[in-house]
């Protein structure tokens, strides 16, 4: 009973989407099954990814001193810390939101909010969907889509850096 | 398919570090490995909650529905209509040929942007997360510095092609 009011107050948004995909469950269960069949899919598909992510989170939070990543990323390396971010997120695959536990441990370890808004900007540039968006909306429509995704990640860095202290 | 090979090889550069940096060290080791492994669990339920809704949503939604819903509106109210890519859920590439679809049947290249650029900028479950780890305001200004981007993007698109 305790363990279940620890995990409440730890994952709400979790314990309701998992009561109504019970409740959906038994309304509709052929929808929910190819739901969670869905979901179990994308997990393992992301595995990989999820075990990588946690395991350089412990890696930071180890080896990592606030001086190397404030050097490297921090908020006054400016121009040069943001492009670091725009490379890293052009070239990264999987969905951006996997890496956000990622970004706070290194938020904390000094990693400027530009170069992490930078980073949130260009993931959405999917280079390695190149190949399947050509042939359907053609190379000049997708060159200059990802070119203006990437002008305005980089500006989205210095507005966040506006706004936000640290 | 390109998730799981750029996710293995990902995992052999973290175990790579692993054994260049920690390996010697076996206090920091034990530290990193037990900081890991909780993360590994925490990221798990909340992750697999996402794809579940995402999973169960995507039922809901078909191409047809959404197509023909965008294809009602012209001008500056389709670069507007086109924020429903944000409640769109799925990888890019199936909104590829919604866009293709759109691009057929008369819709103007500023909608097939703002649409495809609400899809990959803007998804309603990566807010939440971003607002659980990295802040109100964090997401806050970033989500409608995206909103105006999205639109600046669209007309751009717009007047070039």
């Amino acid at each position: 009973m305790k363990k279940f009011k620890s995990f409440l107050k730890e994952y709400p948004l979790e314990t309701i989407i998992l009561t109504v995909a019970i409740i959906l469950m038994i309304l509709n269960p052929s929808k929910t099954l190819f739901g969670l069949s869905y979901a179990l899919k994308t997990y393992l598909n992301l595995l990989p990814i999820i075990i990588s992510v946690a395991f350089l989170m412990g890696f930071i939070s180890e080896f990592l001193n606030k001086k190397t990543v404030s050097e490297l990323i921090g908020r006054e390396t400016g121009m040069k810390g943001v492009m670091i971010g725009a490379i890293f997120g052009t070239l990264m695959i999987g969905p951006s939101f996997i890496f956000y536990p990622l970004f706070k441990e290194l938020r904390e370890k000094g990693a400027g909010v530009n170069v992490i808004a930078t980073t949130i900007g260009a993931w959405s540039i999917k280079l390695q969907w190149l190949p399947f968006a050509i042939p359907f909306l053609g190379l000049k429509f997708i060159l200059l889509f990802d070119a203006l995704i990437l002008i305005f990640a980089i500006l989205s860095g210095f507005v966040v850096s506006l706004f936000v202290k640290s | 398919m390109s998730n799981l090979i750029f996710g293995l090889s990902f995992l052999v550069f973290v175990s790579l570090l692993y054994l260049v940096y920690l390996s010697r060290d076996k206090k920091r080791l034990k530290r990193s490995v037990n900081k890991g492994i909780k993360t590994l669990i925490k990221n798990s339920i909340r992750l697999f909650s996402v794809f579940l809704i995402i999973g169960i949503l995507k039922e809901f939604l078909s191409k047809e529905a959404v197509g023909n819903f965008l294809l009602n509106f012209q001008g500056f109210k389709g670069i507007l209509s086109g924020f429903v890519g944000a409640v769109m859920m799925g990888p890019p590439a199936s909104g590829y040929p919604i866009g293709k679809y759109l691009l057929e049947n008369g819709a103007s290249y500023s909608l097939v942007s703002s649409f495809l650029a609400s899809w990959v900028m803007l998804g309603i479950v990566a807010v939440s997360m971003e607002f659980k780890y990295l802040g109100l305001k964090f997401t806050l200004v970033r989500n409608i510095f995206t909103i105006f981007s999205i639109i600046a993007i669209s007309l751009i698109i717009g007047a070039i092609l």
